[in-house]
């Protein structure tokens, strides 16, 4: 379902995405775990189409999000961290609106909204003004928003922020049975332990290269440590860190001998 | 790692319904909500913004009524060359304005809104979001162009005499001509984001001083026309209309309006729909290129602007910081680091203070202006009337920079009051603090704003003295009901310093001020100026009876009220907060 290949992305002298090559199949859920300032966001944007790689390509369902991104965009869903929602909309509003933005026919999508309104539990404040929800609210109707048509690839930058336990818990099942009727669940957060329960693969980036991809049997052995996603998340950035320390050093020295040579 | 599909999968894109369909729901369902939650929960923001745009509107008619009667007086043709090339000169200034307002609302509104980022993630054509950002952004700058310009063009027509018909033509001209400047700052907008060189500031400089320069140029040489024209008692006119060939070229499509219109007036309608056709077609067309050049560009224009990363700024302390700590020595050390604090955050912005320096500089041209007709004998208006319409000018902008930046301070204190709460500062030093940063700017730049511009204008002493004590006087009530008002009717909730400002409080804040200034101003200047315009009609040269500083006690006692009672009102209330 994504499939990125050798993506560098620059923000000017700034390497944020360093040739990054990652596939992930339909039906999986694929956890993206990074420090901040990895490149973990920019990543997100560049799957989305909101951003375009320097040097690379970033494929979704198949469509190359540069050439054919309306196409692309139509089989993606994307939470972010902060949710947009117009104000002057109620949710039920918002809901209908997103629903024709993706070519929903009309019955279909009245089936879909009155289902996502139910599997969020939104009934009680659907048909306000969404400016007077509080941030679990708009969390859960933008997820509402997100499911409503059916996307094939879901895409969610720290979805439990903001939920209480139970909603976190209900979110967590939905991930699940997303994934195992083949919608690709592709989640990015900090909180390791949501990572370690759902994830059939975790993907840990930093510095804008990827460290190591894999289940966690596969981490493990990638890191020779045995221990839990924490313990292996601080010894794989360390690692990569310590790397990415000696890689700025040697550009550096290799940057001095060419002035001195010069 | 498992391997990819072979073939792409359907896509759901083609279906029923239509984007655009889909954008139009958004926009009315957005209307229609917006103007329900204005009247069901704002009526007072929203009546005081209906009330504040018929004030507007009928005080541009009536000067606009006064300056085509003074057409008349000197028997002007009302349909000739005289007006036809001072509407020339109008249309073409109002597009200018509508290129940069539209193309900086446009630039925020496609690229740095949280909407846009929104829309962009989703399959949403980037035609149809740039049409539907374009439309609200052109409804939003021209608004005021077509408040503004429909009583200007009713009052041309009353006493111009025109037939029935000119008044229906009105908006559609107005509306069509809006087009034609939106889609210009579209096609440039996206052309400068999708093209802009990575060094952006160097770039920007280079293009700001080169339109800087021609500006000047061109200003300079119409100055200088202007006052050959006048010393020569106009015989030099020609020189001065050379200076706006451009504008009132066949090209031009100010110069279609002008026509357009000037045909409407004298009931041609065979010469008036041609330019109004020319206006609407130009503007369509170019509408639809500019859609295209988005289909193509904003997308890849975004992705650009993002890439180019942002420069390290060092922000350091100023000299204008120690300048400001010096004017409040009279303050103990807490309240002083409080007021800098204040004031540094003020000046980082130049949105607050940019309105400011344009309104300011204007005032002053036209105050510098005014001497020239006065050495050429040629009293065009009385400088009791434009000295008074300065020190209005400066007070409804004093209520409109305070309003905006002083009243939602408190509010905005509110998600990190434990910074100052934690602090050995009580809240009312807090309070004080923001009221000496207040009076003192308002009061600073009030002062130097009608002080420069009175003596430009050549008034006798008595009068600056008067002016000065009454713009004292606003300054200083104004800061205090702005802050106490603050704390009165704060809002912790918001964010955003606009939305704290249009909300319940921000709006009851601006009113009050607005009927505050206006009383002062009646009370301490009024009497006096019109003492001396009826002086000036009666051609007598008697002093001024002394009773017309009578109102300056009552006005001086209502500034002290307007200090004292807000700020008692604000103490208390902040006292009382839990945050």
């Amino acid at each position: 379902m994504i499939e990125i290949t050798t993506v560098t992305k620059r923000y000017g002298p700034k390497v944020a995405v360093k040739e990054l090559s990652l596939s992930v199949p339909a039906g999986e859920l694929f956890a993206f775990l990074g420090p901040n300032g990895a490149g973990k966001t920019t990543t997100i944007k560049m799957l989305c189409g909101l951003l375009f790689p320097t040097t690379g390509t970033v494929a979704v369902g198949g469509f190359d999000l540069a050439a054919d991104g309306d196409r692309a965009r139509a089989l993606i869903s994307y939470v972010p961290d902060q949710p947009f929602l117009y104000d002057k909309l109620t949710g039920r509003e918002f809901l209908q609106f997103t629903a024709d933005l993706y070519g929903m026919p009309p019955a279909k999508a009245r089936d879909k909204t009155a289902e996502v309104i139910d599997l969020f539990h939104l009934d009680d404040f659907v048909d306000d003004l969404t400016e007077r929800y509080s941030h679990g609210m708009r969390q859960r109707t933008v997820f509402a928003a997100a499911l409503v048509h059916e996307p094939k690839l879901l895409i969610a930058d720290e979805p439990t922020v903001g939920l209480d336990p139970k909603s976190v818990r209900e979110l967590k099942t939905l991930l699940r049975q997303l994934a195992a009727n083949g919608t690709t669940v592709f989640l990015s957060t900090h909180t390791l332990d949501i990572a370690e329960e759902l994830a059939d693969r975790i993907g840990i980036i930093d510095h804008g290269r990827l460290l190591g991809c894999g289940t966690l049997a596969d981490l493990r052995k990638h890191a020779s440590v045995d221990g839990n996603l924490e313990d292996l998340f601080l010894a794989i950035t360390e690692e990569g860190a310590r790397g990415a320390g000696r890689g700025a050093s040697e550009d550096q020295a290799a940057a001095s001998g060419a002035a001195r040579e010069g | 790692m498992s391997s990819l599909p072979l073939a792409p999968c359907p896509s759901p894109l083609g279906r029923t319904p239509s984007q655009p369909a889909a954008f139009r729901r958004l926009r009315v369902r957005l209307a229609r909500n917006g103007l329900r939650v204005a009247l069901e929960a704002g009526r007072v923001r929203f009546f005081s913004v209906i009330l504040t745009t018929l004030i507007v509107s009928g005080f541009t008619f009536g000067f606009s009524r006064y300056l085509f009667g003074q057409l008349a007086a000197n028997n002007i043709p009302f349909k000739g060359a005289i007006v036809g090339s001072l509407f020339d000169l109008l249309f073409f200034t109002l597009g200018g304005m509508l290129i940069f307002s539209t193309g900086i609302i446009l630039y925020a509104s496609l690229y740095t809104s949280p909407e846009a980022r929104y829309l962009l993630t989703t399959p949403a054509r980037a035609d149809h979001v740039f049409a539907t950002r374009f439309q609200g952004a052109v409804a939003f700058s021209s608004w005021a162009f077509v408040a503004l310009g429909v009583p200007v063009f009713v009052a041309y027509g009353l006493s111009a005499g025109v037939p029935w018909w000119f008044y229906a033509l009105l908006p559609v001209f107005l509306l069509g001509y809006v087009l034609l400047p939106g889609s210009v700052s579209a096609l440039v907008c996206l052309l400068l984001v999708r093209f802009m060189p990575r060094n952006r500031k160097q770039f920007l400089v280079i293009v700001g001083l080169i339109v800087l320069s021609l500006l000047t140029v061109w200003g300079v040489r119409t100055a200088r026309a202007a006052n050959r024209s006048i010393v020569t008692q106009g015989r030099e006119l020609d020189d001065l209309i050379e200076q706006f060939d451009l504008v009132r070229s066949g090209a031009a499509p100010s110069h279609w309006m002008t026509r357009g219109v000037l045909a409407a007036a004298r009931g041609d309608a065979e010469e008036a729909l041609p330019p109004l056709a020319l206006v609407w077609s130009n503007g369509l067309l170019l509408y639809v290129v500019a859609a295209a050049t988005a289909k193509r560009l904003y997308r890849p224009g975004y992705d650009h602007l993002a890439g180019l990363g942002r420069g390290k700024k060092v922000f350091r302390e100023s000299v204008l910081d120690r300048l400001m700590g010096a004017l409040v020595f009279y303050l103990d050390r807490p309240t002083r680091v409080l007021v800098v604090k204040d004031f540094r955050t003020f000046r980082r912005d130049p949105t607050q203070w940019a309105l400011l320096v344009v309104f300011g500089s204007l005032m002053l041209f036209g105050a510098g202006n005014y001497r020239n007709y006065m050495s050429a004998d040629l009293a065009v208006m009385d400088k009791y009337a434009i000295s008074l319409m300065n020190l209005g000018g400066t007070a409804v902008l004093l209520c409109a920079g305070l309003s905006r930046f002083v009243f939602p301070l408190i509010s905005l204190e509110g998600r990190k009051f434990w910074i100052l709460g934690l602090t050995p500062v009580s809240r009312d030093t807090i309070l004080c603090g923001k009221f000496a940063f207040a009076a003192t700017g308002s009061v600073l730049i009030a002062e130097v704003l009608i002080l420069v511009s009175d003596v430009l204008l050549g008034l006798p002493p008595e009068a600056v003295a008067v002016h000065a004590a009454a713009v004292a006087v606003v300054a200083l009530g104004l800061s205090a009901l702005n802050v106490g008002l603050g704390a009165v009717l704060p809002n912790f909730r918001e964010t955003d310093p606009s939305k704290v400002v249009v909300g319940f409080g921000g709006t009851v804040n601006m009113v009050i001020g607005l009927g505050y200034l206006l009383a002062v101003i009646a009370l301490m200047v009024v009497p006096y100026h019109t003492a001396q315009l009826a002086r000036a009609t009666r051609s007598v040269d008697a002093a001024v009876s002394p009773l017309v500083y009578a109102g300056i006690p009552i006005g001086l006692a209502l500034g002290g009220a307007a200090v004292v009672l807000p700020l008692r009102a604000g103490a208390r209330a902040l006292r009382g907060v839990e945050f």
